[in-house]
């Protein structure tokens, strides 16, 4: 061994040890600092892609996504309150499966669509358009197209064949509502859901991982409160203040398909929404990110349902995550149930393919939970196949 | 909180109460600490709200009337002795942070800076805190320097309604009982003539297996019908606590734990800022519960889970 030779071992001795690593932090390590990302194969249940999606985005993207809130009591009880409720198996069944459904004109395989969420742009290049295709691929799965897309409502209803709604946040000016919504019906929109939660949202997780994330919602200082452009002394935003029932009947004129108001949680409002000529009411609290100490969906669908007394479909989200969870909103009176985090997770994982396999996935779910139960269509889903504990 | 240990972060920084809490405990040694540990969340996570959607709440108001006196907000700072202990400027940086946030502030009898020099701070008022045994003259005194009203610190036993009666004797100004957790004893308490009663559980020792205040409050509330204020406090340190107790009956809360934090980090500014905070999230919270002023909170608000 000449001189360079035992130079080059020494050096590659070093490079391996643990002790050079510590001194030149930031340096990978092959053994203690090995990884390895599962291929889509791999991904068995919607949470398998949760992980896969966030060692793929910016942080600041999964955080904006994930967190619930103010203190996230409302997205830990959404989840939890699935727990509150059991199916109870039955044997025998008769006849060939068939979840097929058709909620508000839009004929779907399975009673499931995808809840409106903001700007996939930032989680896959591709964004909504990736969305709309692997939803697409996933026997049609309807896609809501949220307000907050990152591509316009044309370019992705092009992208894919499968059925589109849109969302829309209520703005002050009625003809900007006008302008939106009847571009997004000419481009195929076959309903408008209107996003009628989150008056005023605060994300406090997002902001404890300060050192992580320091311009997410304009900084420290307006999340702290202190931004004074309000019409009241208390700090609290206004720009969605305004709301009230009056704006259903304003809008209605320009919108010639069904109209659905999303973040009903009372029965009371469910009711309000009839009277206001509402087609169908979206019960949902934001995914947890509307009012913390706010109730799990689940445990108050039974009562919105009764409210509503089958005078319109009732649509659900916020925690599903399972074909088991489909299932237990389906029997306490859910028409079709949205997914908001979880296509996400399938997008930000896999793209237009990670999209369609965990759709798939809980779509198959949901038909092993049926069969579990006994059920082999929708319309034999009801209350008696469930033991609820509500606390 | 992803924050080096001990490092004190910038008050503006701080998202909730529970970080001024973090904060506090880095400041002032474990006793002292312990003295303002958070409380327990349990009670207040068995109660939800209702949200309620498309109502106007731009004209959010959440002003009061207590004993003649105009208040910005349902939520006093509630007294707590010897300030000293907590932050070198004591009840002077306390009152300057209640005042600079609009919130009234009870002034403990056992402060640690003399009441003439906190009272001229207290620009959106005080009352003042004593107890059975106090001297009648301190609290004349104390009324003469502008306190809108007097609370009595029930403390367990050693107390009759005679000694009650003694304490109001020449007090030009409501006296207030802290320390109700019955409907009985808030009958008696409209019945003597009694400004208001606060429901509170708090006790010199040891406090496990007592009733918290959130689960008397509506028994408490509807024996006293209206006729003199109910306040309430222990435990409260989110907005959404207080309206919960709002709710239920209660007219407004006292906050005393989280006003500390806010002084032992940061003195009269993190005070200020907590307060402020609080005011912040109970506003809203009322807006999401199509709630825009105190008046229209009742019942509807909330559901009680099994306890």
């Amino acid at each position: 061994m000449n001189r360079r030779e035992s130079l080059r071992a020494l050096g590659a001795f070093l490079a391996g040890s643990p002790l050079l690593s510590d001194l030149l932090p930031g340096q990978q390590d092959v053994v203690r600092d090995h990884s390895r990302v599962p291929g889509l194969k791999e991904l068995l249940t919607a949470f398998d892609f949760e992980t896969v999606a966030y060692a793929k985005q910016p942080r600041e993207a999964y955080d904006y996504r994930a967190y619930g809130a103010e203190g996230e009591f409302t997205l830990r009880r959404n989840r939890e309150a699935f727990d509150w409720v059991e199916l109870i198996p039955k044997r025998v069944s008769s006849g060939a499966m068939d979840t097929s459904t058709e909620v508000l004109g839009t004929k779907m395989a399975f009673p499931l669509l995808v809840s409106p969420t903001a700007g996939h742009g930032e989680i896959h290049p591709e964004g909504e358009l990736a969305t709309h295709k692997g939803a697409s691929a996933a026997s049609g799965t309807p896609m809501i197209l949220s307000n907050n897309t990152s591509f316009p409502f044309d370019k992705v209803a092009a992208a894919a064949p499968g059925p589109m709604w849109v969302q829309l946040y209520p703005k002050q000016q009625l003809d900007a509502n006008r302008t939106y919504l009847e571009a997004a019906q000419m481009n195929g929109a076959r309903a408008v859901v209107v996003t009628v939660d989150q008056q005023v949202s605060y994300y406090e997780r997002a902001l404890h991982d300060r050192n992580l994330n320091p311009g997410r919602g304009g900084g420290f200082r307006s999340a702290a409160g202190r931004v004074s452009t309000n019409s009241n002394p208390y700090r609290v935003g206004d720009n969605r203040l305004w709301y009230e029932w009056k704006f259903f009947d304003e809008i209605r004129p320009f919108v010639k398909v069904p109209l659905i108001a999303k973040g009903i949680v009372t029965p009371e409002d469910a009711k309000l929404c009839l009277e206001h000529g509402v087609d169908c009411v979206y019960v949902s609290n934001h995914g947890g990110r509307s009012l913390d100490y706010g109730p799990a969906t689940l445990e108050v669908l039974p009562e919105i349902v009764d409210a509503v007394g089958g005078k319109a479909p009732v649509i659900f989200d916020s925690g599903i995550r399972r074909g088991t969870d489909i299932l237990k909103a389906l029997a306490l009176g859910a028409n079709a149930v949205c997914l908001g985090r979880v296509p996400l997770w399938g997008l930000g994982s896999f793209g237009a393919a990670g999209v369609q396999r965990v759709l798939e996935i809980l779509q198959a779910e949901l038909v092993q939970a049926m069969r579990y139960t006994g059920r082999t269509n929708l319309a034999s889903i009801d209350r008696r196949m469930l033991l609820t504990n509500f606390p | 909180m992803s924050e080096a240990p001990g490092r004190i972060t910038p008050l503006e920084e701080l998202v909730s109460a529970f970080e001024f809490e973090v904060m506090a405990k880095r400041k002032l040694d474990s006793l002292t600490h312990a003295l303002v540990q958070a409380a327990s969340r349990k009670p207040f996570e068995r109660i939800t709200l209702r949200p309620r959607v498309m109502v106007n709440t731009t004209k959010l108001d959440l002003t009061l009337e207590l004993f003649g006196q105009r208040h910005f907000a349902p939520i006093l700072i509630g007294p707590v002795s010897e300030l000293k202990r907590f932050h070198p400027e004591r009840e002077l940086a306390m009152a300057r942070g209640a005042a600079a946030a609009k919130a009234l502030l009870v002034v403990s009898d056992h402060a640690s800076s003399p009441l003439e020099q906190i009272a001229p701070l207290c620009t959106a008022g005080f009352w003042y805190q004593v107890y059975a045994d106090t001297d009648p003259a301190r609290t004349r005194k104390a009324v003469a320097a502008g306190a809108k009203a007097v609370v009595v610190t029930l403390t367990s036993g050693g107390m009759d309604w005679a000694a009650i009666d003694r304490l109001r004797v020449g007090v030009q100004a409501p006296v207030v009982l802290k320390g109700i957790m019955s409907a009985d004893e808030a009958r008696m308490a409209v019945g003597k003539g009694l400004g208001g009663i606060v429901v509170s559980n708090y006790v010199d020792g040891p406090s496990d297996g007592l009733a918290h205040p959130l689960e008397v409050l509506p028994a408490i509330a509807e024996a006293v019908a209206g006729k003199i204020p109910v306040l309430m406090d222990g435990g409260l340190q989110r907005g959404a606590d207080m309206l919960k107790a709002l709710a239920l009956g209660a007219s407004a809360v006292l906050i005393a734990r989280p006003a500390v934090w806010g002084l032992a980090g940061y003195g009269a500014d993190g005070v200020q800022r907590i307060t402020e905070m609080l005011q912040t999230e109970l506003a809203r919270d009322m807006a999401m519960c199509g709630k825009p002023n105190l008046k229209v909170v009742d019942r509807s608000v909330v559901r009680v889970h099994k306890w």
